[in-house]
């Protein structure tokens, strides 16, 4: 059983998570901020509407905004890039961010949940059915049970099918995104069993109710 | 060619080493591109060695093709050699390099040259018009489900009239290439799930589902013809390669140079013939299509000797080494072939006409192919579990320098290397050189037997790796 209070405590003591933002691809580099400004992530349902602009990067006569990923304060910027051509991955900002009510239940739900890790660094896709049925209602709607066929793993260009080996249950997190690159360990889902639905549920109510964020954080 | 011409090298591992080699051979500049996962390649360290740490940038995708131009414009390249594999045959950037504001060279065909002949649909209708044997099935990728099983069923039909005992059919995705995306298909009520599957795996792999339906044919031999043409109508051929020994996902293991031994082995047809047909009937195809770069012409050769055109690959082939290997030019005594220094020569402008450049050019009659020459790809794969691919990391790595031997890698031989899951996991290309078929063996086994290959996966597992297959293979070599 896990001490949910402790957890919290800990989290409540150090709230803030240093974010480095590095430049998505070449090209040359224009900073719009300096240190202390404050920059809010991307909001909307769907993320829709664009975070702060850090900087823009220009290839090919295309300037494209790079946008703040999370909501915080600018703690340093590397102004010798500034107006330089920069390599993909050159790391240009670091943004001090408060912990959101949303983070450290996704923290605190994976020392909760039963997590079924990648065996290999690989792509990581649902079966078509799964993948239909969490498109249409949700992973929670999906039961899955030790043995079943759940994933294709492609890499190298080549597919292999992975089955699900762990507490037959409910998949209450994903952890993957469509062709993103899973590392070996890291995990791919959360999976709640029956018996334990209210268990976590309890661990939310208590998230919600206790993690306090400043104004404006969400 | 001018001096001052720049190439980035728009490729990864071996490919790029020999590229950056090629460069520095003809005297030219270049910039080569790595993504992080790469950062402990040969090819980057060869291009810091040999041009500085400007000649090395990180970018974020070897297929973003954004990328790469604005590496060209910041490094100030005027050409780009596209290797193999990425953009090698894509139309669409050729034509975007040669075309755009800051103009590029492409080293490589021309990109009309690469939309014609890259398709193979296209390259099948050239052939037929030439009067030049194909693969039946269908000639266009084919979306619909009713329409493929209608083309399996006369293909089973077809073959059934043929006496064909066992009749297959394949189920190829239309843009794949490389040996990906294929499957066999000998029940014709398993047809549709397997064409669902290619139709799928095509969709997710290559952004189209297009599906091919050709009969299959069994126990061929799989033949290519190395041509190389210059920009202003000249064709040449650098003989045959034999490239039957592959994975069972077809992939090319062995490639040996050249496609068949008629002085050593016996075959039940002519086989000096057929290499004569098959490499006439590639230069009458490059010079129909006005050829303008190296490529590789594929066929399938029957047991009874009856060649089919396959398709054409427009760009240099992994195995471009073997061809090299047996080749002498006869105006440039005591000089090795390389083929990828020709393509950029080539791709950059120079003649094969000997009037127009007596120093570079050469006719056909230059052209000595002696001995034989083998190509083993070592891969860090499990034969035993269907060539899975193994990723680890890899601590040894050593074999003995011989002067009939040339081994290309990108894996060091002084530190460790971690294998990148993001690529196919190739170690390096070892060709070897004897002047009969079975001292190019008795050479290739020796080589192997001597080979150091040792490394371990995340959970202490021991290296998995293609060397036993390559040996148990190297045993019947060109018999067919």
């Amino acid at each position: 059983m896990i001490d949910v209070k402790a957890l919290l405590e800990e989290m409540k003591a150090s709230p803030y998570t240093m974010v480095e933002v590095a430049t998505p691809h070449t090209g040359v580099l224009s900073l719009s901020l300096a240190p202390g400004a404050q920059v809010r992530g991307p909001l909307g349902s769907w993320k829709e509407k664009k975070g702060t602009t850090l900087a823009t990067i220009e290839r090919e006569r295309n300037v494209k905004p790079i946008h703040a990923p999370t909501n915080g304060v600018v703690e340093s910027v590397a102004s010798d890039l500034d107006t330089a051509f920069v390599q993909a991955a050159t790391p240009f900002c670091t943004i001090r961010h408060y912990l959101t009510k949303a983070e450290v239940l996704a923290a605190i739900l994976k020392k909760a949940l039963f997590l079924f890790p990648a065996p290999e660094r690989a792509k990581y896709y649902f079966v078509p059915e799964v993948d239909k049925k969490v498109r249409a209602s949700g992973s929670r709607a999906v039961k899955v049970r030790d043995g079943m066929e759940l994933f294709i793993v492609s890499r190298m260009k080549r597919e292999s099918p992975l089955a699900y080996s762990g507490p037959a249950g409910i998949i209450y997190a994903v952890y993957f995104g469509l062709a993103d690159n899973v590392d070996a360990g890291d995990p791919l889902i959360g999976v709640c069993p029956a018996d334990q639905l209210a268990v976590i549920q309890d661990v939310v109510n208590r998230v919600q109710a206790e993690w306090e964020e400043p104004e404006g954080n969400g | 060619m001018k001096q001052t011409d720049k190439v980035l090298v728009a490729n990864r591992g071996e490919i790029a080493m020999r590229i950056v080699q090629a460069c520095a051979k003809l005297g030219l500049d270049f910039v080569c591109v790595y993504t992080d996962v790469d950062h402990a390649s040969g090819h980057v360290r060869l291009a810091r060695k040999m041009g500085g740490d400007a000649a090395a940038v990180r970018i974020s995708s070897y297929r973003d093709a954004n990328e790469l131009f604005s590496v060209a414009d910041a490094a100030g390249a005027t050409a780009i050699h596209p290797g193999y594999g990425f953009f090698a045959e894509d139309f669409r950037f050729a034509r975007r390099a040669t075309e755009r504001r800051r103009k590029l060279t492409f080293i490589g065909p021309s990109w009309s040259v690469i939309r014609e002949l890259g398709d193979k649909i296209n390259t099948k209708r050239l052939a037929r018009g030439l009067g030049v044997p194909t693969v039946p099935g269908s000639d266009r990728p084919i979306y619909d489900e009713m329409e493929a099983e209608e083309i399996a069923e006369n293909l089973f039909a077809f073959q059934s009239e043929q006496g064909v005992e066992k009749p297959l059919v394949l189920v190829k995705a239309s843009a794949g290439g490389g040996g990906m995306g294929i499957e066999e298909v000998h029940d014709p009520d398993a047809f549709r799930q397997v064409f669902r599957r290619i139709r799928n795996y095509a969709k997710r792999q290559f952004g189209d589902d297009g599906v091919l339906v050709e009969q299959r044919i069994m126990n061929f031999n799989h033949l290519e013809v190395q041509v190389v043409a210059d920009r202003h109508g000249h064709v040449r051929h650098f003989g045959t390669r034999n490239c039957s020994v592959q994975s069972t996902g077809h992939q090319k293991r062995i490639e040996v140079a050249p496609g068949f031994a008629p002085g050593e082995l016996k075959y039940s047809f002519d086989a000096a013939r057929v290499l004569e047909e098959i490499k006439n009937h590639s230069l009458a195809i490059a010079q129909a299509a006005c050829y303008d770069n190296v490529g590789t012409w594929e066929w399938i050769v029957t047991p009874k000797g009856d060649p089919f055109l396959m398709e054409v690959n427009t760009r240099i082939q992994v195995e471009n080494g073997v061809s090299a290997i047996i080749a002498r030019i006869g105006r440039r005594e005591g000089e090795e072939v390389d083929l990828i220094a020709e393509q950029i020569r080539l791709g950059l402008g120079a003649h094969l006409d000997t009037e127009k450049d007596a120093k570079t050019g050469f006719d056909q009659e230059d052209i000595r192919l002696e001995g034989v020459g083998i190509e083993y790809r070592l891969i860090a794969e499990d034969p035993a579990r269907g060539f899975s691919p193994w990723t680890g990391r890899i601590e040894r790595f050593d074999f003995v320098e011989e002067p009939w031997l040339k081994v290309h890698s990108q894996v060091p031989r002084d530190e460790p290397y971690d294998i990148p899951t993001e690529y196919d996991p190739n170690l390096a290309l070892a060709i070897v050189w004897g002047r009969t078929l079975a001292e190019a063996k008795e050479r290739g086994l020796g080589f192997l037997d001597k080979l150091v290959l040792e490394g371990k996966d995340s959970s202490g597992g021991g290296l998995k790796s293609n060397v036993a297959f390559l040996r148990e293979k190297t045993a019947n070599l060109l018999e067919f």
